[in-house]
């Protein structure tokens, strides 16, 4: 599904920077490359979809965990070198490991945007539970509030701000990770991507690569803007 | 003012940065990519001591075949190493020409339609002329073996029967109707998507990009995901699951004799004597029982090479 | 399938030597590359207000394209090789260094560096002898990252061939056999807390005025 052929301007001595970015301006709008069962518009959703739930379902796992590592400052060392495993864990590895005991279906996707996802909300949430000022926990402990009313009505709300930047952060590397759908046959940003690679089509990985980032970007900034204007008004109670 | 700290950070700082240094450049450089004397996973160019590069496609066959023209060249004396996995076709054959590889397992047919999309040629006398005609001057097709292995279409039983399928030629019954599933490539290839619009009129009603003859397509072809699958003719799982082979009455995939395709510049005599050697050993029988080995019994690539190599007495001179 | 071939591993410990030293081959000079582009540029986004926005704004960018896109790209460039492995990660180890380097400049105090200027030495000297060493645990945890991304990162090179201990994964994917698969992830997560553990090692050796308190930074 896409306007130009690949390898031909290839072979004939390889394209100059200036050629390759006029072909995929070329690429980037044409409606022929928009439309159709292949074309961006679809692929841009699939590969939203594949983001959200799977950061989704990271949150509604890793949320509670933060909470709870951070409310009570058990296994600490949880939450600080979960990051490192996460960051450590290779994701092909994890994405072939799935297929192979579970077949082809979209559970390595899921599993392993799921596993890059909670390890930074976790991070996040705990980082953002810390920085509450003990003294304000204290008082309410000291005027008789249970742990539980502590957390939700004292700890959580100061700790929101970084919560959502956990959520946010996840959110942006889900979108950059959710190519690996391509790698087992689905759809996504990734398809660009990877059958670029294969059809040695240039111009269709750039295209890729182009709108993977462009979402990501995107998607940061509005969040950005959504979290500041949460926060505008926030007094600083959180160290 | 602290004064003794300073000396001693900066010559920490000092040794850090130097202690960081040597082992970059020696990473650099070659000295540290050719690892174990066999090189199964030795890196760099021919010239760099490491003997001939043989690249090998995404797809175990081809990885057999690479270890095999290893051990054939190392029966007379030329050192080999076998990168294995290195993507497609349309990968593999840049890096031939590029020099990053200087011997390759191909196909004759795809081959010659990698570089001449309108190559008629079916035969594989015909097809030995049209590469040496047609390949770019720095390459040479060695002689071919007599091995086959060519891309088949393969659909369920239940599907041949649902739509009436014998030849690639009924497909045109269900025109639109069916989903088709191979490789990313296919969808450029004449021996694919474009083969199949011009040669026989057919068009799918979508067409998933998978792998070539793995798990991905057969996972899918087993599931219903697709309807017409690529697989390669010497693939086990053919016969093991009751695929039905449609026939190709006009010819759209050409003979596919596995051919060496090598750098003119590395190609002499004792390396083409060793290749053609293999060549004529290596029947298409053959090449289906090790592939059988590597997918189905799980053995390693250069190990049923290895042995194979031994039992034909390949690796000895 | 998803049984474990144990008499895989004594079989292939040649193997798994061989493609952990491929491995580090690939993601040492990628850390050491990203280190000497970054600490450079990272100077220059703390020194230099305007080009501050817009290096770290284009290495943000940089880091949300996949990593295998790079490696394709690459190929015109660098061809089928080792370098088009090592050139693609360098560029996301040079990420995290930069943002960790400019982070790790911005918290030293200013007064430290108006002491050294004060005292006659030139920008370039307080920069190696003050600013750089007092920086470096926040330097030092960004090395910490980008080494273990760059270990993870490495076999999404065996897309193309170059993937070190990543080519267990695609090897175990042709013939649908779990035993390399496994083996290269607890290889791949073992190499990388080694080279976390040596980087923590590395750290302290370097930092002797930190040894002493409590709370060592360095996440």
């Amino acid at each position: 599904m896409h306007a130009l052929g690949p390898a031909p301007y290839e072979r004939q001595g390889g394209l100059t920077v200036l050629e390759l970015l006029s072909h995929l301006a070329h690429w980037l709008t044409s409606p022929a490359q928009w439309s159709g069962s292949g074309g961006i518009a679809v692929r841009l959703l699939e590969h939203l979809r594949y983001s959200l739930l799977a950061t989704f379902v990271g949150a509604v796992l890793a949320l509670p965990l933060g909470l709870l590592i951070g409310h009570t400052r058990r296994f600490a060392f949880l939450a600080i070198n979960l990051a490192g495993f996460g960051r450590a864990l290779p994701t092909v590895g994890l994405v072939t490991l799935v297929f192979l005991a579970g077949g082809l279906s979209m559970w390595p996707v899921y599993v392993s945007l799921v596993a890059l996802a909670v390890p930074v909300i976790v991070t996040n949430t705990y980082a953002g539970m810390t920085a509450v000022d003990p003294d304000v926990t204290d008082a309410a402990r000291g005027v008789g509030m249970t742990g539980l009313q502590v957390l939700w009505q004292i700890e959580l709300p100061l700790a929101l701000p970084l919560v959502m930047t956990g959520l946010r952060l996840a959110l942006i590397q889900v979108v950059s990770t959710a190519t690996i759908a391509a790698y087992v046959s689905f759809g996504g940003l990734g398809r660009y991507i990877f059958d670029g690679l294969a059809q040695r089509d240039l111009v269709q990985v750039l295209g890729g690569a182009v709108l993977v980032a462009v979402l990501a970007v995107l998607l940061d900034l509005v969040l950005a803007a959504v979290q500041r204007s949460l926060f505008r008004h926030r007094p600083a109670a959180a160290r | 003012m602290p004064s003794t700290p300073r000396p001693r950070r900066r010559t920490v700082l000092g040794g850090l940065l130097a202690a960081a240094g040597v082992p970059a450049l020696a990473a650099c450089s070659s000295g540290i990519t050719s690892l174990k004397g066999g090189g199964e996973n030795g890196g760099g160019a021919a010239d760099s001591g490491a003997g001939l590069v043989i690249g090998t496609a995404n797809f175990t066959e081809n990885q057999i075949l690479g270890h095999l023209y290893a051990e054939a060249l190392r029966g007379t004396g030329v050192k080999a190493t076998v990168k294995p996995s290195l993507g497609s076709r349309e990968i593999v054959v840049p890096a031939l020409e590029g020099g990053d590889i200087d011997l390759l397992p191909e196909y004759q047919g795809n081959l010659l339609l990698h570089f001449d999309k309108k190559a008629e040629e079916t035969e594989a006398g015909d097809l030995q002329n049209a590469l040496a005609a047609r390949l770019p001057a720095s390459l040479e097709a060695l002689a071919y073996a007599a091995a086959e292995d060519k891309d088949v279409f393969v659909v369920t039983r239940e599907t041949a029967k649902k739509h009436g399928l014998k030849s690639y030629a009924d497909l045109r019954k269900a025109d639109g109707e069916l989903v088709f599933g191979g490789p990313a490539e296919d969808k450029t290839r004449v021996v694919g998507v474009v083969g199949f619009r011009d040669r026989y009129d057919v068009t799918f009603k979508e067409f998933k990009a998978l792998d070539a003859s793995g798990p991905l397509v057969k996972g899918a072809l087993k599931k219903g995901d697709i309807d017409l699958a690529n697989l390669f003719s010497t693939d086990a799982d053919i016969l093991k699951n009751g695929w039905v082979v449609l026939s190709d009455p006009r010819h759209m995939v050409p003979a596919q004799h596995i051919v060496p395709v090598v750098r003119s510049a590395v190609a002499d005599a004792p390396v083409r004597k060793a290749l053609a050697r293999l060549g004529t050993l290596l029947t298409t029988e053959e090449l289906s029982k090790l592939n059988k080995r590597v997918d189905v019994d799980r053995k390693d690539p250069d190990d049923v090479a290895a042995d194979w190599a031994a039992a034909h007495k390949l690796n000895r001179r | 399938m998803t049984a474990i071939d144990w008499g895989w591993f004594p079989d292939h410990l040649g193997d798994m030597a061989s493609l952990t030293l491929e491995h580090l081959s690939i993601a040492v000079p990628a850390v050491l590359l990203g280190l000497l582009i970054a600490l450079p540029l990272a100077v220059v986004a703390h020194r230099v207000r305007m080009l501050r926005g817009l290096i770290l704004g284009a290495s943000n960018v940089l880091f949300t394209i996949p990593s295998l896109a790079f490696f394709v790209l690459l190929l015109p460039v660098t061809g089928l090789t080792r370098s088009t492995a090592v050139t693609g990660l360098t560029i996301y180890t040079l990420v995290v260094l930069i943002r960790n380097t400019v982070e790790g400049l911005d918290s030293v105090p200013s007064r430290a560096r108006e002491a050294s200027l004060a005292m006659g030495s030139r920008p370039l000297r307080t920069l190696l002898t003050v600013e750089l060493p007092l920086a470096l645990p926040v330097i030092m945890a960004g090395v910490r990252v980008a080494t273990v991304m760059a270990i993870s990162l490495v076999s999404v090179a065996s897309y193309i061939g170059y993937g070190g201990l990543g080519q267990l994964f695609t090897d175990g994917f042709q013939r649908s056999y779990t035993t390399p698969v496994i083996a290269g992830v607890l290889l791949t997560l073992l190499l990388a807390l080694l080279a976390d553990a040596v980087l923590v090692a590395v750290q302290y050796l370097c930092t002797p005025w930190a040894r002493h308190r409590t709370n060592a930074k360095g996440a």
